[in-house]
């Protein structure tokens, strides 16, 4: 029962536990559609010369991009779109209740469209806490992207869901 | 975009010219398709989790938030500055056809590793002045000097 649940620790073992690693391709036209979803006329997200004119690579990816899923049917929650990956956290959560907690995004690097990179996420920290409607559990997971040429970390996001 | 903005234009407690949208259902699912995030809670008023939340219109998608304030803080950065971090907590939900304001003032200003950088406090606000989305985030500008 959720009301009985504790973090144990085979589940702190997971934390640190890299998932098996996932290429995720930044191409103009996701560029494209995900500044349009957020409803900015930047031409620096849509103009590949005037992104070049300013010194860019290609079009940059808008702030908040990095997490939209490369989609591969039977890879990716239908849903939801992130990628069900072998090698990641296995939790066995009695909470039904699901909340997103927040997102955080450190950058190393601009992201543009052009760039392949390759990530890895991992369970970053478990957090047990009372309130009203009972325990919460808070999942952070941590994707770090690379730069598959290259190897350089270019990002880091951690992204945090409340269970309870 | 607006003009540069360079690390002497900006003083501690000076505010960012906000960013304010009210996404109706087509920009909702233009989100959806950009994010690839098609959680029918936030574009299907007959989806049945609604009632048991209590509401009778969709909600804003958390990462549409955060993206307003991604668009604020970019802004500040322009072509020539470099957003660090930046990062939010989903403390409320907002609702469709809302206003949804994003927002920031400068909390701190410092010189690291050879960067001129500008810490912020963020938030997108709703309409009765709710920060729904407080958060954090750190931009590194050029110098005028």
């Amino acid at each position: 029962m959720a009301d009985e649940f504790e973090i144990t620790d085979e589940m702190r073992a997971q934390i640190g536990v890299d998932s098996e690693p996932w290429t995720y391709e930044v191409t103009t036209t996701s560029v494209r559609m995900y500044a349009r979803g957020i409803g900015t006329e930047d031409p620096i997200h849509y103009d590949v010369d005037f992104a070049k004119s300013q010194g860019f690579r290609s079009i940059v990816a808008p702030l908040g991009y990095l997490g939209t899923p490369v989609y591969l049917p039977g890879q990716n929650d239908p849903t939801f779109g992130f990628p069900r990956r072998a090698g990641g956290p296995r939790l066995n959560i009695p909470m039904k209740g699901l909340l997103d907690g927040g997102t955080e995004t450190e950058y190393l690097d601009v992201i543009c469209a052009g760039d392949v990179l390759v990530e890895t996420s991992h369970l970053a920290d478990l957090k047990l806490r009372d309130s009203a409607r009972g325990k919460m559990l808070f999942i952070t997971n941590e994707s770090v992207y690379k730069n598959k040429e290259t190897g350089q970390v270019v990002a880091k996001q951690r992204l945090t869901s409340i269970h309870y | 975009m607006a003009d540069q903005v360079y690390f002497e234009d900006l003083s501690v407690g000076q505010e960012l010219p906000p960013i304010k949208i009210a996404p109706d259902k087509q920009q909702l699912v233009k989100f959806a398709a950009g994010s690839g995030d098609f959680n029918p809670l936030h574009f299907d008023e007959n989806f049945p989790l609604l009632k048991p939340m209590g509401l009778t219109e969709n909600i804003v998608h958390g990462r549409f938030k955060y993206a307003q304030v991604g668009r604020l803080v970019f802004a500040l950065a322009g072509y020539k500055g470099r957003v660090k971090k930046f990062g939010v907590s989903y403390r409320g939900m907002d609702m469709l056809n809302k206003e949804i304001t994003a927002g920031g003032v400068v909390t701190a200003k410092r010189q690291e590793g050879g960067e001129n950088l500008v810490d912020l406090d963020v938030w997108t606000m709703d309409v009765e002045g709710k920060k729904t989305t407080p958060g954090t985030a750190t931009v590194a500008l050029p110098s005028r000097r």
